[in-house]
Order: C-alpha cells, then sequence, then structure tokens
C-alpha cells in the first residue's frame, strides 16, 4: 500500500487557482485511472479532471465550493501495490512557493563605504587594472585582518585624536616592580611593569572619568563608563587583538598580571571568545614590547584614550639639577578630543605619572 | 453566393449508419485487412488521443490540443500515403503521427514541455515539426514540394491545416506558388468547424474547397468522418500530385469534439445540441457498423483491437509521465551550429546554475 | 476595497472606453462570443453588439492592416493579438504602416490605434506563446509602448493609451493576469511615459517592467533580510522612457541592475544600461548590469523556469554591482 498525492495542474496558461464544483466519486471508491474524478471551475471555464490513478480515494482536501490553488492538495490516493516515487507533475508557472530555494538563495551585504582607488576611478573587483606590471604582490585582506582594517579605519576617521607626551622617570616603578617579585611565592607571574600601569590607570580613571568614557555622535552624548575594563593591545599572527581585562577596578596588580598572560596567550592561540576580546572601556598598548620610545596609538573606538607604555631603559634626566642616568620611558596618551580637552587631558596624564612615581602610593594599590 | 455552382454534399462512400457504396468500395483496391487495418488506426488514433487529453488534465503535459471526431479525417489520409511522401502538420495531427509509424512518446515531448518539435530528425522521420503559428508551415509544404519537384522525385508533400489557416496569408501565397511553380503539394484542410470560436461562417466567405478555383488546381469537398472517403480522394490527390505535378485542396468536413484546448470554454459559442448531432456521425462508430455489416471484421476482432489500445495507452501514459527535461544547456548549444561567445559564456551560467540547484535539492546529508 | 485582477482591471478599462467614446472599437480572434482567450474582453460584446466588439478571421496581417484603415475612416481602433508570437505575421503592417503614417504624412494623419497582447512566458504554454518583443517595437519610431505591471496600474495604462493620439502597443504580462489588487480604478492615474518607484532604497536600483516586477520586489524584500536596500524602479512605459526617474533614482543609489524576460542581446535593456551611461556615468559606483534570458528561442515548459530571471540570479547580479 502506497499513498499518492494529486495536486491540482494548471489548467490553462497562468492559471493560480481553480475552485472545487462537485467531487465525482465518494471518500473510501475505488477508482479506476481516468475515471472522472472531480469537477472544478477555473477563470476560464469548468473542467472535469480524470483519475490519474488506479485506486481507492482516501482523502478529499478541498470540500465543493473551496478553491484550491495550483500545485495545492486536491485528493490522497492509496494505491495498491508500492509504487516508485510518484512521477514529477507540471504543476503550471504562474505560483511558485519553494520555501527550501528561499533558504538557498545568496546572501547580499551592504557595500562597503566607496572609496577611490589611488587613480581615482573605482577599480575592477577582480584581475589587475590594465597596464600595471605583475611585479606586485597582492596580499588579499580577509577575515580576521579585514575586520581589524576596518575598524581602525572607523577609529581614526571619526574620532578626533591628539597625542600627548610625558617622560616617566620609572625608578620607583621599577623598585616596586622588584619588590613586587620578590613578595611572589607560589605564584610565578612575570612582573611586567604592564600591569602595574593598567592598575594605575583605572585609579586615575576614578578621579578622571572623562578618560573612561565614549563619545556618542548619534546622541551627542559622552557616555562616562562606571565599569572599568581594560583592553590590552596584543599582537598575533592574525593581526592587532585586543582582550580585555574586566574588573580592573576590583583587582590586585598580580591578578591582572596572570589574566593578562592567559587572555594574551589566548588571542595569540586563537582560542580567545568573543567575551574575552570585546567590552574594554579604555586600552593599553605596550609599544615598549617591540622597542618603541613612544608613538601616536590609535584610539580602540568607541573608547576615548588609549595609553601607550614605551620601553623602560637608561636615559640622562635632569634630577635636582643634575643630570642623572634613571630608567625611563615615554608615555603616550592618545585621547578623543571631542570629550577632552587639552588642559583636562594634561591633568589626568600628570596624575597617571605622578602615581607611577610615587614608591608609596603604589604600595597601596591592591596587590593580589 | 451567387453565380458560383456547389456540391450539395461533401464526397461520401460510408454513410453514417455504416451502408456503404459497394462500388466505390471496390474501387479503392484495398484488401480485407487493410480495410479492417483502417479501423484499427481510427481506434488507436482515439485511445492516444484520449490518453494525451488525460494527461494533460493530470498535469503530465503543458498543453494538449486534442483530435476528438477528427479521427479519420487523419487516419484516412495518411494512409494514402506512400513511404517518400513528407507530412507538414499543424499541431493536431497525433493520428497522422501514428499512421506514419512516430514514436508517439517522442511526439508529446513538445506537449509535454521537454523540447520544441515532435522530433529530432524530421528528414528521416518524413514529418516536419509541429508549427503553432496557424499557417505558416503551409509555405514550407510547399517549398518541399519545389524542392523534390527539381530533383525529379515521385513524392507529394502535404499540409495539414484547419479552417482557420485559410484566412491567414500565408495559405494564399502557399496556394499561389504551388500553382505557379506546379509543386506536388496536397493542401488538407481539417475543417472542424471552428477556430477556437470562430465558427466557419465567421472565418471565411466562400466554401474553402472552392478557393483552389481562384489558383487553378482542383478543390475536394469530401465526408472527413468517413475514412473511406477521405482515403479516397487524397490517394487521387497523391497521384496527380506525384504524376502531373498538380496540387489539390483537400476540405474535409468534421467537428473539433473536444474543445480547442482544457482552457477552452466551448459553452460560450456553441450549443450542446450541436454538439450531439455532431457525435452521431462520429467516425469510428460509423466504420465499425460497416465492418460489422459488410463481415469484414467479427467481435473478436474488435476486442483484440481494444486490448491493442489499451497496451498503446499504457505505453504512451509510462511513457510522458517518466519523461525529464534535459539540461538548459542543451538548449543553447543548439541555437547555432557554430556557437557565439556571448552565448558561450552564457552557457557557462546556465549549466553553473543548474548544477547549484541540483545540488541544494538533493536531500540534506544525514 | 475589493479586490480586482488584471483580467478585470483591463475588463473594465475597454469598458469604459467603448461607453465614453461611439468611436472605439474591440476586435480581434475570439474576443467577442468567447470573451478573449483570457477573458479579458468578457461581455463586452453583449453590452455593444457586434458592430463594436466582434470576431475576425484568423488573420494577425489583416487585423492590423485593417485597423491602419479603420483609424483612417475615423475609428479609434483596439485590436487584440492572441498571443505575443503571432504579432509576427502582423510585423509588416506595425512597422510599416502602424508606426509610420503620421510620419508620412506630415503629421496630418493620427494613428490613434492600440493594439494589444499578452507578453511574457512562465505560464507553461505551447511554443510561441510566451515571447517578449518589445525590443522590435522600442526600435521601430512612432511606436509607443506599454507594459503595466499590475492591475490598478493596468486600467489606467490601457485608458490613457486609448485616449492617446499615437499608435501603442499594450504589452500585458500574461503571468500577471490573475494577480490581484485591491484599490480604486483610475483614470487619471499616472500616463504613459512616467515610471514608479514601487519601493524605496540606497544601495542599488533594480529596474524592471511588466512580469519583472513582481520578481525584483520580492528580490527587495529577501535582500532586506541582509540588511541591503535595493530600489524597485517599474518603467510602465518602455517607449517614451521616462529618463528623469529612471536617472534620477540611479543616480542616487550608484548602482542599476536591469531585469529583463527577453532574451540578453538587443534587449531593451541594453538601451536602459546605454542611456545610463550617457546620464548618469559619474554617479556609478559599478556598472549597470543586465539580468535576462539567454540568448536562446524560449524554452519548452519544463526548462521555462530555468531561463526567466530569478531570485537567485537576481540576487548574484545585486551582489555583484555591491561588491564591485
Amino acid at each position: 500500500m502506497s499513498e499518492q498525492i494529486f495536486t491540482l495542474p494548471d489548467l490553462g496558461e497562468g492559471l493560480e487557482e481553480a475552485e472545487v464544483v462537485r467531487w465525482l466519486v465518494a471518500e473510501g471508491d475505488q477508482v479506476r485511472l481516468n475515471q472522472p474524478l472531480v469537477e472544478v471551475l477555473t477563470a476560464k471555464t469548468n473542467v472535469e479532471i480524470p483519475s490519474p490513478f488506479e485506486g481507492v480515494v482516501r482523502k478529499f482536501h478541498a470540500g465543493e465550493g473551496e478553491v484550491v490553488p495550483v500545485g495545492g492538495n486536491l485528493v490522497t490516493f492509496e494505491l495498491g501495490a508500492a509504487t516508485e516515487e510518484a512521477p514529477k507533475v507540471l504543476v503550471g508557472y504562474g505560483v511558485k512557493t519553494d520555501a527550501s530555494a528561499a533558504k538557498r538563495r545568496p546572501r547580499l551585504r551592504p557595500p562597503d563605504p566607496v572609496g577611490a582607488a589611488p587613480s581615482g576611478r573605482p577599480q575592477p573587483a577582480t584581475g589587475q587594472p590594465e597596464g600595471t606590471q605583475s611585479l606586485d604582490e597582492r596580499i588579499p585582506v580577509r577575515g580576521t585582518r579585514r575586520i581589524i582594517a576596518q575598524h581602525m579605519t572607523a577609529s581614526w576617521t571619526q574620532i578626533p585624536h591628539v597625542t600627548s607626551f610625558l617622560t616617566l622617570d620609572a625608578t620607583e616603578l621599577e623598585a616596586f616592580r622588584r619588590e613586587l617579585a620578590a613578595n611572589t611565592t607560589t605564584q610565578r607571574a612575570a612582573v611586567s611593569p604592564l600591569p602595574v600601569v593598567v592598575r594605575a590607570l583605572v585609579e586615575v580613571c576614578r578621579e578622571f572619568p572623562k578618560l573612561n568614557s565614549s563619545f556618542s555622535a548619534e546622541t551627542e552624548e559622552i557616555i562616562l563608563k562606571r565599569v572599568y575594563h581594560v583592553g590590552i593591545a596584543a599582537e598575533t599572527d592574525d593581526g592587532l587583538l585586543v582582550p580585555v581585562i574586566r574588573d580592573v577596578d576590583a583587582k590586585g596588580i598580580m591578578t591582572i598580571a596572570r589574566e593578562i598572560a592567559e587572555v594574551v596567550a589566548a588571542a595569540r592561540e586563537r582560542r580567545a571568545t568573543p567575551h574575552q576580546l570585546t567590552g574594554s572601556t579604555i586600552t593599553v598598548t605596550n609599544t615598549g614590547t617591540f622597542g618603541a620610545e613612544f608613538g601616536t596609538p590609535i584610539i580602540n573606538a568607541p573608547e576615548a584614550a588609549i595609553l601607550a607604555l614605551g620601553v623602560i631603559e637608561p636615559r640622562a634626566l635632569i634630577v635636582d639639577g643634575e643630570i642623572q642616568i634613571r630608567p625611563a620611558t615615554t608615555l603616550s596618551l592618545s585621547f578623543d578630543h571631542r570629550v577632552l580637552d587639552g588642559a583636562e587631558a594634561g591633568r589626568a596624564f600628570l596624575a597617571l605619572r605622578d602615581l607611577l612615581m610615587d614608591r608609596e602610593r603604589l604600595r597601596s594599590l591592591p596587590r593580589d | 453566393m451567387t453565380g458560383v455552382a456547389e456540391a450539395t454534399e461533401p464526397f461520401r462512400i460510408v454513410a453514417p449508419d455504416g451502408r456503404a457504396n459497394e462500388r466505390l468500395v471496390h474501387r479503392l483496391g484495398l484488401d480485407d485487412d487493410r480495410l479492417r487495418q483502417l479501423y484499427r488506426f481510427l481506434r488507436l488514433a482515439r485511445g492516444a488521443d484520449r490518453e494525451a487529453a488525460a494527461l494533460q488534465l493530470q498535469g503530465h503535459l503543458a498543453v494538449y490540443g486534442p483530435l476528438l471526431g477528427q479521427e479519420a479525417a487523419q487516419v484516412g489520409s495518411a494512409f494514402a500515403l506512400g513511404e517518400e511522401d513528407f507530412v507538414f502538420p499543424a499541431y493536431r495531427e497525433l493520428g497522422v503521427a501514428l499512421v506514419r509509424g512516430l514514436d508517439l512518446v517522442r511526439y508529446l515531448y513538445g506537449w509535454k514541455g521537454i523540447l520544441h518539435g515532435s522530433s529530432p530528425d524530421p528528414r528521416s522521420d518524413r514529418f516536419a515539426l509541429n508549427t503553432v503559428p496557424v499557417s505558416s508551415h503551409i509555405l514550407h509544404a510547399v517549398g518541399w514540394a519545389m524542392g523534390a519537384r527539381l530533383d525529379r522525385k515521385r513524392a507529394c508533400a502535404i499540409a495539414y491545416f484547419g479552417d482557420g489557416a485559410t484566412s491567414e496569408g500565408d495559405f494564399h501565397e502557399g496556394c499561389n506558388f504551388a500553382s505557379v511553380f506546379q509543386a506536388p503539394v496536397i493542401f488538407f484542410c481539417q475543417n472542424n468547424q471552428y477556430a477556437i470560436s470562430v465558427p466557419l461562417r465567421r472565418q471565411t466567405g466562400a466554401p474553402i474547397h472552392r478557393k483552389a478555383e481562384a489558383y487553378g488546381f482542383p478543390g475536394v469537398w469530401v465526408d472527413g468522418n468517413d475514412v473511406l472517403a477521405v482515403y479516397h480522394v487524397t490517394r487521387e490527390a497523391v497521384e496527380r500530385a506525384r504524376s502531373d505535378y498538380t496540387p489539390t485542396l483537400i476540405e474535409a468536413m468534421t467537428y473539433r469534439v473536444d474543445p480547442h484546448s482544457t482552457a477552452d470554454d466551448p459553452s460560450r459559442y456553441r450549443t450542446r445540441e450541436e454538439e450531439a448531432s455532431w457525435q452521431r456521425l462520429d467516425p469510428i462508430e460509423r466504420y465499425r457498423r460497416f465492418l460489422t455489416a459488410t463481415g469484414l471484421a467479427d467481435e473478436a476482432f474488435f476486442e483484440q483491437v481494444e486490448e491493442e489500445t489499451q497496451q498503446l495507452a499504457s505505453t504512451i501514459r509510462a511513457g510522458v509521465t517518466s519523461l525529464q527535461p534535459g539540461p538548459m544547456s542543451d538548449l543553447l548549444d543548439n541555437v547555432f551550429a557554430e556557437m557565439p561567445a556571448t552565448l558561450a559564456s552564457q552557457r557557462d551560467e546556465a549549466i553553473s546554475l543548474a548544477g547549484a540547484e541540483r545540488e541544494s535539492s538533493e536531500p540534506a546529508a544525514r | 476595497m475589493p479586490e480586482i485582477t488584471m483580467v478585470q482591471a483591463l475588463n473594465s478599462a475597454l469598458r469604459h472606453c467603448l461607453r465614453e467614446d461611439d468611436r472605439v472599437l474591440v476586435y480581434g480572434e475570439d474576443v467577442g462570443k468567447l470573451g478573449g482567450v483570457f477573458r479579458v474582453t468578457d461581455g463586452l460584446q453583449a453590452e455593444f453588439g457586434e458592430e463594436r466588439v466582434f470576431d475576425t478571421p484568423l488573420a494577425e496581417s489583416a487585423i492590423v492592416g485593417t485597423a491602419v484603415g479603420l483609424a483612417l475612416a475615423g475609428w479609434r481602433p483596439v485590436p487584440e493579438i492572441q498571443f505575443n508570437a503571432f504579432a509576427y505575421p502582423a510585423l509588416n503592417q506595425i512597422i510599416s504602416h502602424v508606426a509610420k503614417y503620421r510620419s508620412r504624412s506630415a503629421g496630418g494623419v493620427d494613428m490613434s490605434i492600440v493594439i494589444r497582447m499578452p507578453t511574457g512566458g512562465g505560464i507553461g504554454a505551447a511554443e510561441h506563446h510566451s515571447e517578449s518583443p518589445e525590443s522590435l517595437f522600442a526600435h521601430t519610431a512612432g511606436l509607443k509602448i506599454a507594459a503595466p505591471s499590475s492591475p490598478l496600474d493596468a486600467f489606467s495604462l490601457l485608458v490613457n493609451a486609448i485616449h492617446a493620439p499615437d499608435p501603442v502597443i499594450f504589452m500585458e504580462p500574461t503571468i500577471r493576469y490573475w494577480s490581484k489588487e485591491s484599490g480604486e480604478l483610475r483614470t487619471d492615474g499616472l500616463p504613459l511615459g512616467v515610471a514608479r518607484i514601487l519601493r524605496h532604497g540606497s544601495h542599488c536600483t533594480l529596474i524592471a517592467w511588466g512580469s519583472s516586477v513582481a520578481r525584483c520586489l520580492e528580490a527587495a524584500e529577501a535582500a532586506e533580510e541582509d540588511g541591503v536596500e535595493l530600489e524597485v524602479l517599474d518603467l510602465r512605459t518602455l517607449v517614451p522612457l521616462d529618463l528623469e526617474t529612471l536617472i534620477g533614482s540611479v543616480r542616487k543609489t550608484g548602482r542599476a541592475v536591469v531585469v529583463q524576460e527577453a532574451p540578453l542581446t538587443a534587449g531593451f535593456g541594453a538601451e536602459i544600461v546605454a542611456r545610463i551611461m550617457e546620464e548618469a556615468f559619474d554617479a556609478l559606483h559599478a556598472p549597470a548590469m543586465r539580468v535576462a534570458g539567454y540568448d536562446i528561442p524560449y524554452p519548452p515548459a519544463m526548462l521555462e523556469e530555468q531561463y526567466l530571471p530569478s531570485l537567485e540570479r537576481i540576487l548574484v547580479a545585486a551582489d555583484r554591482v555591491l561588491r564591485y
């Protein structure tokens, strides 16, 4: 026994439906092939449809007077022997409902912001512009790099950047670090300057909340964040990623150091979760790790500030009127000039430097 | 129509009640087997036609133009053709295709919507492609006949068309050319009384068979529902064409019992009485009575023909329902003998789109 | 508001014009007693009589040729060609006479004729029933071409066309005959020569007419899910072409895709693309593209879906111009 459903064909060049006028058999009847089955009324005429199968009429799917769309179910037959899959019946072409086809359709993306190629004319999507030599190497920018590139472009073009520089005498900072290292027993976290600077920065943000804010162009507001999630810029094979240490204000320096190590490793090994890579309210970048003295860091939009920590190395500084060799570095602070003006930024920056030069105050930061 | 002498009745051999003019039957030169064969073809033509009509109503054919009632006109005339003769159909000549030995499933490809045309090789079938633009094939028949004459062949062309076609310019140009060039062609009009809804009296102001006079060749009026009469006049026309290079216009009076197509509603333009009066003149009933009355056929024969008809219907059904179209790229391949580059690139697109369809329509792996 | 099909809208337009003007004649094969093979002329002969609404013999050249003569005799003929491809026997009359009479008479003679024909495919029909021959007519100076896409519009355009002093080829999208729309039938609706933006969008303009408009609207719906805004422009009239609306839209979006059922080469889309190049080149972010039928005779019924511009092909073209 097998069941076959007979659907309404298109009986006249683009018809969309027909009305069942009269069933010429009853449910349960045994019918012959081509026996008059049902009379339907189309927009053009009455048509008597002969039975497409020999078998038993199991169930009508439309009553007399009901309108059935072309392709809609008319009647289910029960056929004697198990038949092969019912041959595909021409149903008509005016009305097509193929939900699965809709799901398979090509997906679109909104166009990229229009930018001209160096020549000023849009370049073709594929292939080389005419006349160029093929000595150039072309590296496609895809995936993460592409997203980073887009993000940086947005930051740079939407936020008016100003960068300030301050020389930091790191004598006290280095001494503090040695104290920390000496005091670690069970933990083996490397105590680089970075976690100290991160914790110190958050202290300063409490006093100068605009450092830890965001400018909203749509609503024309400065949103002061009440949480302190610090992004740590990290170089990876996929490009610059910014894993995040959450709630730095509630954490001690050692914890921060450990977490920095963990999330940066995760980012480099491509196992960082989206949660670990998003949500920062201010960012720190350790340009010292690749030897730069100072730089002009790009703000991690939609934040309002980014601090770059340069390499700490011996420099000649003027201390008490004399030239002395001291460990020193340059701190670079880029800020959103819509949020902070120069004086405000300067005061915040000096506050940070003062903190980092004061061993007593460093000792009072939460340590664990 | 003053000043025009006309026959009052079309030529007939077998009357509707089955009684026949014995002398005329004898002159046909058909032996008993061939006389029975005619019945067989009539019955098979109807069976094949009914099956095709049912298949269309069941959604297995996109369109179909039925020939119900016109079997004798088609079978009788086709039976009179020789192997070398060439048929130019309009689009309703399944009966002619049957007699000429065409594969009927292949013939129905066009109606199914698989491929245009009834055959990939009209030349070997001696059967041209169906032509939807009415009357346009008449010129083709004349051209073929002109070509056959240049080759000094003893063969003729026959163009089948309806009463409506005689209003088209191509019919008149064809008749005129045939006359001027003395082309061996038969113009066979199945006058089934209607062109969709337009009745004969609104189609033409003069009897169709009389139009031949204007072109200088014989016009013959025949009872299209009398298979022997149709056979007779067609055979004469075949001889006339082959021997004398003279065309003939045959007007076979018949009736389109079914609607023009399933989209048509005859109740809007003709009466049930009219339809019933023509059903009394049914060609198959009439011929069966003749065979029975003359003892040429018995019940056993008729039963055997019924069985054969059932089988043919089943074969057509099985063939048509299992037909699937070939790839779209085939259509692009067959536009030119040498494909232009612009078409080649479209072909690539068609193939890749069809491939994507196929992939995504396959059931997902479990 | 009740729903009305395009067939009913066209029927109403013919009825309106037959009532309003004694000189209007409606004729062709099967239009009288039967009411037309698509019922567009249903009931008209009963209301207006056999002299004004009548059946003709099967002869398209004569149908159009006699329209020329009727126009000269002061009538306003609205002949029907039963299916698009059956216009071909009448091309000599259309191109040599209907199109040229005014010009050849230095403006002295109006050929106020509207030649109606079902156009386009997707209806599972026999050969020669599914053509889109608008290019042939567009290329013939002196002919106007209307291509409605929806019922209410079909009404206004047909009334407008019958009123026009110039000959109009009125191309009715067969596949949309049974489509429904609710609203008021207006004799003062948008006239010939005015295009209409059916859907606004900023990323790309889809340009279509007749049967392809619905498919473009589907594409725009789908694209919206992806955050892409496709503007859909219904040309409504091919000749005269509403350049202002067309160019305005393309300037706004900077991207254009023309969708046509007719085969690609030398189709009306080529004309549109040329105009866009001439008038809006500086505003383009990508070349204007066409989605069209392949350069083959219209395919058999079981293959026509693969031939007609599908939702997928329209989106693929949109993607190309968006990514350019």
